[in-house]
């Protein structure tokens, strides 16, 4: 018997990387999964490789039209969720001195106000005793010049689950933020020149980048029962980089 | 197929409370376990109550020569260890300006000392790839009146977490600290009425934890699962120290 039997998910950006593996492994605990992305070339493929049990749905995670639209399809379909993983994000780099307007409201549009809505539109489908799950990086409690705003907008989200832990107790609803550090994920690989890569992997302990299924398990074990005392936190998912 | 399919753990303090329940979560998982406590009754009635694949050896966690013994006795039986779970302690209350000398070395003496030595002797044991897991309490990031001692002591658990990590990187050892906040353990059962209250209201969920619910942490950390996680102070409150 999966962990996740039975649960209804919500997965935004997942259909790429280490959420798109979390759909997988939370179908293959039980659940039903939606999963949102821009390009719809990708949300085919991601429901080709997810198999099964599993409704992918067009959207821009920064847009509350597209939001709004994803929950109507979610009550159609399902009529209520056990979880949300909120996971659409960028991280773009501009160090402080050429940080343009343009480059903050889109980190800041997606990131945060994109969450927050995403959250909120989801709030009335949600079940006593779901789980809200967001995506936060390591890189918001390291200073790694040029992240400035994208580590300012997911230290943020930290924010938010303290706040909302609090006011959704009586529903008995938990929130927690998932904290990866360098991830291999497709996105990454496109974009690490071999330089940026061997830094990063001088920073990990253990030397080599996370994949995506490593951090896949830890979202279901947010999402699962097994972190039912388990609320407010920032669970790291970075092979040690920030503790050293 | 259990999480813990033919691994062997080591739990300091396993007679009682959230690490006994870890111990019965482990061997459900498929794991032989090894408890330890000071009392000898206590450890009969765990090792009745795992039932299967346990072994008890009685003896005092800040005790280098009872250390060596459970090291010996686990040498002797399996050989190896994959997860060394270091959980002994006992929180004692003293405020300032009342602290003794006793107080302090006792607490250390466990927590801290007792910790690092039983760390230390497993490691010969320890198998590349184990996992390292040591109780810590949200008490070190609170500034609860009385538990000035305790709370550091604990706090010295995370800052061990981070060095060991790293020097034991190469045998791709991970070393998490697992933070409870407040559970219902026969120790707070031990707790005045006002005191438990007290302590609830500060759970957003008003209550307290279940020992199962940290056993499921504990699994967590100790499994696979946490391949990539390292060096957490993994605070397991209902999120009480968030708030
Ligand atoms: N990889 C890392 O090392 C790392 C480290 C720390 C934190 N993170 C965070 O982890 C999350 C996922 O990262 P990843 O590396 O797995 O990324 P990825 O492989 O690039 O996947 C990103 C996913 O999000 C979707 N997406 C992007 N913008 C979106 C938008 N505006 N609305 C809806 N969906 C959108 C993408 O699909 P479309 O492009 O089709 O929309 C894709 O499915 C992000 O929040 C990121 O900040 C990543
Ligand atoms: N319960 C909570 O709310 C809470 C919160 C935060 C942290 N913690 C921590 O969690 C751990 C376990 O707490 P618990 O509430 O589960 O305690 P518990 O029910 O009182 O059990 C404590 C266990 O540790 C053993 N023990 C105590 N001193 C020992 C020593 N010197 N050497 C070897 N074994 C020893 C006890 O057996 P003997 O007495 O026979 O030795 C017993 O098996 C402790 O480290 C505690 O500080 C608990």
């Amino acid at each position: 018997m999966g962990k996740l039997e039975g649960k209804v998910a919500v997965i935004t950006g997942g259909t790429s990387g280490m959420a798109l593996a979390s759909a997988k492994l939370f179908v293959e605990e039980g659940a039903y999964v939606f999963v949102t992305g821009r390009k719809q070339e990708q949300i085919d493929e991601a429901v080709k490789l997810i198999g099964r049990n599993v409704t992918g749905v067009q959207g821009d995670a920064a847009n509350l039209e597209d939001l709004d639209r994803l929950f109507e399809i979610v009550k159609r379909e399902k009529g209520r969720i056990d979880i949300l993983f909120a996971s659409a994000g960028i991280g773009e780099a501009l160090p402080l001195g050429q940080i343009t307007e343009q480059h903050f409201d889109k980190t800041f549009n997606l990131n945060v106000r994109g969450t927050l809505f995403t959250v909120q539109k989801a709030l009335p489908l949600f079940n006593e005793g779901g789980s809200i799950l967001m995506t936060g990086s390591n890189a918001a409690a390291k200073g790694f010049p040029g992240f400035g705003v994208y580590a300012a907008s997911k230290l943020a989200l930290r924010s938010f689950a303290r706040t909302w832990l609090n006011e959704l107790k009586e529903r008995k609803i938990r929130v927690n933020l998932l904290v990866p550090g360098a991830i291999a994920t497709p996105m990454q690989e496109s974009v690490l020149t071999p330089e940026a890569r061997q830094y990063f992997e001088s920073l990990i302990p253990r030397g080599t980048m996370g994949q995506s299924e490593e951090v896949a398990t830890v979202a279901l074990f947010l999402a699962s029962n097994d972190s039912s005392f388990v609320n407010g936190q920032e669970l790291f998912v970075d092979g040690g980089m920030t503790a050293i | 197929m259990g999480k813990l399919e033919g691994k062997v753990a080591v739990i300091t303090g396993g007679s009682s409370g959230l690490a006994l329940e870890t111990a019965k979560r482990f061997v459900a998982e498929g794991a032989y376990v090894f408890i330890t406590g000071r009392r000898q009754e206590a450890l009969d009635e765990a090792v009745k109550q795992i039932g299967r694949n346990v072994t008890g050896v009685r003896g005092d966690a800040s005790n280098l020569d009872d250390l060596d013994r459970l090291f010996d006795t686990v040498k002797g039986e399996k050989g190896r260890i994959d997860v060394l779970f270091a959980s002994a302690g006992k929180g004692e209350a003293a405020v300032l300006g009342e602290i003794t000398e006793e107080h302090f070395d006792k607490e250390f003496g466990l927590i801290v000392r007792g910790t690092l030595f039983t760390a230390q002797k497993a490691l010969p044991l320890i198998n590349d790839g184990g996992s390292i897991i040591m109780t810590g309490s949200v008490a070190s990031v609170k500034g609860f009146p009385g538990f000035g001692v305790y709370a550091a002591s604990k706090a010295a658990l995370r800052s061990f977490a981070r060095t060991w990590l790293n020097e034991l990187k190469g045998r791709n050892i991970r070393v998490n600290v697992l933070s409870p906040g407040q559970v219902d353990t026969p120790d707070s059962q031990r707790l005045d009425e006002a005191t438990r209250k007290m302590f609830e209201a500060l759970v957003p969920r008003g209550k307290m934890g279940r020992p199962e619910e940290i056993a499921a942490a504990a699994l967590f950390l100790a499994s696979d699962e946490a391949s990539y996680v390292n060096g957490l102070d993994f605070a397991v409150d209902g999120g009480f120290s968030a708030i």
